[in-house]
């Protein structure tokens, strides 16, 4: 008789994969990741709108909950328990530096460093930006459509930022991740381009626009967006805003199964820090891999299948014919 | 155990079929993926340039377990001289290419474990995994170079193993 079932000893993991879907922060309404339907994408290319992190090191999560007895009777004994608090925080290190994992690292709010105009004056997080091009319609995710004068001014290597002009709105701005939130009215149209998610590196450029490395966060360009060429990235210690994304965290075990964490909320609970990872275990030099330090908490949702409140969802896709 | 070794290394042929498949060895009369393990051919004296040769050596066993895991550590030889067409002056590109194919045909880190002993070979339940390769330095002997790399090859026996 053949064999058809293993006993299957605990998952075996070499290291441990993050990705990125934003929440509506208006609604606090997060990304849902479903491991029945999506349990069995691909590491390197994750469903619609997840948005791969990289691996990730020292993945640590801590449950900070708190329970407490219920005490009755003489001597007292406990009756039942109660759960008093739900908390729960992850930390991690990023292995990789990218416009992302920097966001989520750090405290605050993250901005690109827009591409000054000439002449303009320092400041700290960027100098007053060049004029904003205009994105062309029939533009996609991995194209922007320009007239030939504005693609002419940039080259392949360039790295952009897509988002609309501000225009003196208050509260969550940026497209599709709320970069930052607006308490009074500004002055820089630029404003929402400094903070926002959806940048890419361009590729190649023609006189009908840029193609872009990889695909835009947001998706193709909606109506009335404008372009700009960005520097790098700057963050600061200090300010109100709190960065939220849904995660999910998975690793992949030996035999093919997957362990799946899901925080549909996860706020950052740390200022920006790095730590530092010698190149080589026996190497005797002084260079070093500067690595993204994050700690986040968990934000409760409400559970639609039965009203709870929960932060974290763990799943476990079994290896095929190991015994459950 | 035998299934898990048999495994690793024709995975490891595989993929160097596809890497490239100028790299080959023609033993007992039939050109082959330039992968060899040593136990299974008559004694090699010297070992053969420009060929991957394994060799089994370490064998630890873990049966506080579901299952019994094995772990049998692969020494990875392989040398070159360069080639005649460059008068041996391109041994260290030579080298240097079947580092990067080695490190290639590597990954990823696990295949499926199949029963060779069967024709056609028969599908098993569980994986056969390994992690990254430790390399050593590099030795020369004269107009020779030579390294090896060791790979720790993990795997589950199953019911009838």
């Amino acid at each position: 008789m053949a064999t058809t079932w293993f006993s299957a000893p605990a998952p075996v993991a070499r290291r441990v994969r993050a990705y990125f879907a934003p929440v509506n922060r208006a609604t606090a309404a997060p990304t849902v990741f479903d491991p029945a339907e999506q349990g069995a994408f691909s590491v390197d290319s994750p469903p619609a709108p997840w948005i791969s992190l990289g691996w990730i090191q020292d993945f640590t999560r801590k449950s900070a909950s708190k329970t407490a007895p219920v005490l009755s009777g003489i001597p007292a004994a406990a009756l039942e328990q109660v759960r008093e608090t739900l908390n729960a925080e992850v930390s991690l290190q990023f292995l990789s530096w990218t416009k992302l994992t920097m966001a989520l690292a750090t405290g605050s709010q993250h901005m690109n460093l827009l591409a000054p105009a000439v002449g303009a004056a320092g400041a700290a997080d960027g100098a007053l930006a060049a004029t904003a091009v205009v994105v062309e319609s029939g533009s996609t995710a991995n194209f922007v459509s320009l007239a030939a004068s504005d693609a002419a001014k940039f080259a392949p290597g360039s790295i952009i930022a897509i988002d609309a002009d501000y225009v003196g709105q208050t509260g969550y701005v940026g497209s599709p991740v709320s970069g930052a939130y607006v308490r009074q009215p500004l002055t820089d149209v630029d404003y929402i381009r400094r903070i926002t998610f959806n940048v890419a590196l361009v590729s190649a450029v023609s006189s009908s626009g840029l193609t872009l490395a990889e695909p835009l966060p947001a998706g193709a360009p909606s109506a009335g967006s404008k372009l700009q060429a960005l520097t790098g990235f700057v963050d600061r210690e200090g300010g109100s805003f709190y960065q939220e994304w849904s995660a999910l965290f998975v690793l992949q075990g030996s035999q093919g199964e997957r362990i799946f964490f899901h925080y549909p909320r996860l706020q950052t609970m740390a200022g920006a820090e790095e730590a530092t990872s010698p190149i080589g275990a026996k190497s005797s030099g002084s260079q070093a891999r500067v690595l993204l330090k994050a700690q986040f908490m968990a934000l409760p949702v409400i559970d639609p299948l039965d009203g709870e409140r929960v932060l974290c969802y763990r799943s476990f896709l079994p290896a095929p014919n190991g015994i459950v | 155990m035998q299934n898990a070794k048999d495994s690793f290394y024709m995975a490891l042929r595989n993929r160097l079929a596809v890497i490239n498949p100028d790299r080959t060895i023609l033993l007992r009369g039939t050109v082959r993926p330039g992968i060899v393990v040593e136990e299974a051919e008559a004694p090699f004296s010297p070992l053969p340039s420009d060929v991957f040769v394994l060799r089994w050596v370490g064998l630890g066993i873990d049966t506080d377990l579901a299952s019994t895991m094995a772990a049998e550590e692969c020494e990875i030889l392989y040398q070159t001289c360069g080639t005649q067409s460059f008068g041996g002056l391109d041994r260290g590109r030579a080298l240097s290419e079947m580092d990067e194919e080695l490190v290639a045909i590597l990954q990823p880190y696990y295949t499926p474990k199949l029963n060779y002993t069967p024709t056609p070979p028969a599908a098993m339940l569980t994986q056969v995994f390994w992690d990254e390769a430790a390399f050593t330095p590099l030795v020369v002997q004269r107009d020779l170079l030579s390294r090896s790399a060791k790979v720790t090859v993990l795997s589950y026996q199953e019911q009838g193993e």
